[in-house]
């Protein structure tokens, strides 16, 4: 399963904030998946070209935890280091994930900013294997 | 979840489980109704449970589903056997809101209202993308704006003195360490100053459209068809990754302090901790950054006027009415049970309102009880309130902050499809500028409660009253 199209990145029903779950084949691609899912919340993606890499490690002793951090990192990367990717490759291992994005530095000129994300919050944060895979549930602080 | 009527304007949540007081609602037999099985009764509950908890966990009626605390949420804890919790004062630290008078009425501004919000918006950045207001700003200067709060402002031409007593805390909250602040958080801050940022935050021209009690009204500024300002947004990047910093901090500590909580993001360990004194001072210089930034954005909101008008700052008669906080720990003596004992007070989505005579409000305002600044959605109304001696007794001097959410963020795209938000808005007389494209769909008016029915609730329980209403011109979205 791909998420090219995000058919498994979607919102769910959160008043203050923003829920958002994610489910892929497997674990790596659920990362993956999340990844992509998270930079298409700040920037419209069809204006985004994959230029240029950027490669971080994220280490955490459960899933929920290197979710958590993997989406912090990335925030990280756009804010305020201006990177926006439209692009991610995951290697997982057991507690730890290492990430390469591709994507070009934001440029207010040509893409088409879709909104700030102050945090990825611990409430009710979830990452589990499923019947259909993997599934995960977070809620973005906006 | 059973609630239990207290009164018409008071619910409880008798305690049980791990609770540790009850907790207590402000709303009316709608709001109750309309909100159902809503998750945030059950995060009134989950805050019950923090150590050193006293009298309740309480929900103002804007009260809605948030992360950990609910929003509307305020709960104070004994200041030394209490704990603080990172989580409980939210990412935004020092999220708030300001009022700004000016001489102008409504029939002089409505003429050259086009040029006006063109030029507000053009000289206020949003943030993303942008240089920030100011700059060029080194690591430590920031450190300096952490430490000095809106008195950095007034040092580098931003603020007047009055601001600053206008301002909670005089902008600048003591204890502030901006050494606690990392690299990181630096970093995300270092060209917000002087933003806005998006989600929820927002620059309102309004003007004075209803005066319920002209004498106060008078002392602070306000009369009818006079065109104000609000402004909405708190500690950019800064504060979003100091509380990230902290929540993992406390957490990996709490299992150390035998602190068990029933949802990860109200971690917490004890005020007088290692890990809860570094966050207080980190909180502290979080929350003068925030301070400095809405002060440098009300600067820049004066320019604005002044260019786009043509009028001298002398005919434009620039004033800030009060600067409030609605996500923050505050230290504060409260009478709990006859007896005045020191508390820490978490406010999240929640406003102080403290009542008249105080001796923390400035001498201008004690006679008057503090200014609660009450913003509602963008197409109908805002409230100015001063706090009630009730709120003194029974809410540890809070208000609420806002309307309130009613409706997901999902869903309101999902509502605002097909539909021009931005022609209905204008037809009810606001014109609309907005940096993202989320923005006006997500903030559509139907999002949020009536803040009529929210300060009507807080009135009527006598913790706040209502003072002016403020009717919007022209907003600007982040």
């Amino acid at each position: 399963m791909g998420c090219e199209d995000m058919p498994s990145f979607r919102e769910f029903e959160h008043t203050g904030d923003l829920g958002i779950e994610v489910v892929a084949a497997s674990r790596g691609e659920l990362f993956r998946c999340a990844a992509i899912g998270l930079a298409s919340l700040l920037v419209e993606m069809n204006t985004v070209e994959a230029n240029e890499d950027r490669s971080f490690v994220v280490t955490a002793e459960t899933d929920a935890d290197l979710m958590h951090d993997l989406l912090a990192e990335l925030l990280y990367l756009f804010d305020p280091q201006g990177f926006i990717w439209r692009d991610a490759s995951v290697k997982e291992g057991e507690r730890s994930l290492r990430v390469t994005v591709r994507g070009e530095l934001f440029d207010p000129a040509r893409h088409v900013f879709r909104g700030e994300i102050k945090a990825i919050t611990y409430h009710r944060l979830m990452v589990a294997k499923s019947p259909e895979g993997w599934r995960a549930r977070m809620i973005f602080d906006i | 979840m059973d609630l239990v009527k207290i009164n018409e304007h008071l619910w409880e949540i008798p305690k049980a489980g791990a609770m540790l007081v009850p907790g207590r609602i402000y709303a009316s037999e709608k709001m109750i109704a309309e909100m159902g099985d809503d998750p945030a009764f059950a995060q009134v509950a989950n805050v019950a449970c923090l150590p050193g908890i006293v009298r309740y966990s309480l929900a103002m009626p804007d009260i809605h589903w948030g992360y950990g605390f609910p929003i509307g949420g305020v709960a104070a804890v004994d200041a030394h056997a209490g704990v603080i919790s990172p989580g409980g004062v939210g990412y935004d630290i020092n999220c708030g809101v300001r009022l700004a008078y000016t001489n102008l009425d409504l029939n002089f501004v409505k003429l050259r209202l086009a040029r006006l919000i063109d030029t507000l918006f053009s000289k206020i950045p949003a943030g993303v993308g942008s240089q920030g207001a100011i700059p060029g700003l080194s690591f430590e200067d920031l450190k300096q704006v952490a430490t000095d709060g809106a008195q950095w402002a007034l040092h580098h031409g931003y603020a007047t003195e009055r601001d600053l007593s206008h301002t909670e805390e005089g902008g600048r909250l003591t204890g502030a360490d901006p050494d606690l602040i990392s690299q990181r958080a630096y970093q995300r801050g270092s060209r917000q100053l002087g933003t806005l940022g998006s989600g929820n935050h927002f620059l309102e021209l309004s003007y004075v459209d209803q005066v319920y009690d002209s004498k106060v009204a008078e002392s602070l500024g306000l009369s009818i068809g006079q065109v104000t300002v609000m402004i909405h947004s708190g500690s950019r990047g800064l504060g979003h990754q100091t509380c990230d910093d902290y929540l993992k901090l406390v957490a990996s500590a709490m299992a150390r302090y035998e602190i068990n909580l029933p949802d990860r993001q109200l971690a917490a360990v004890p005020i007088e901790s290692r890990e809860g004194q570094s966050y207080l001072g980190a909180m502290a210089a979080a929350a003068n950054f925030a301070w400095c930034n809405r002060q440098v954005m009300m600067h820049l909101a004066e320019q604005a006027f002044v260019e786009a008008l043509s009028i001298s700052p002398q005919e434009l008669g620039f004033a800030l009415v009060y600067d409030v906080c609605h996500n923050i720990a505050k230290f504060e003596e409260h009478f709990v049970d006859g007896r005045k004992q020191l508390l820490c007070v978490h406010r999240k989505g929640a406003t102080r309102a403290f009542a008249p005579g105080h001796p923390a409000l400035p001498e201008a305002l004690r006679p008057l009880g503090q200014p609660v600044l009450v913003p509602g959605d963008m197409g109908r109304y805002s409230f100015v309130l001063v706090g009630c001696e009730t709120a003194m007794h029974e809410t540890f001097g809070s208000s609420c902050h806002g309307a309130g959410r009613v409706m997901s963020r999902a869903r309101a795209k999902r509502e605002a499809r097909g539909r021009d938000l931005n022609a209905e808005l204008t037809e009810l007389g606001v014109s609309v500028r907005a940096y993202s494209r989320a923005g006006i769909a997500e903030e559509m008016p139907q999002a949020y409660k009536d803040a009529a029915e929210v300060v009507e609730v807080m009135e009527a329980a006598g913790v706040t009253r209502r003072v002016a209403r403020l009717k919007p011109l022209a907003v600007i979205k982040g």
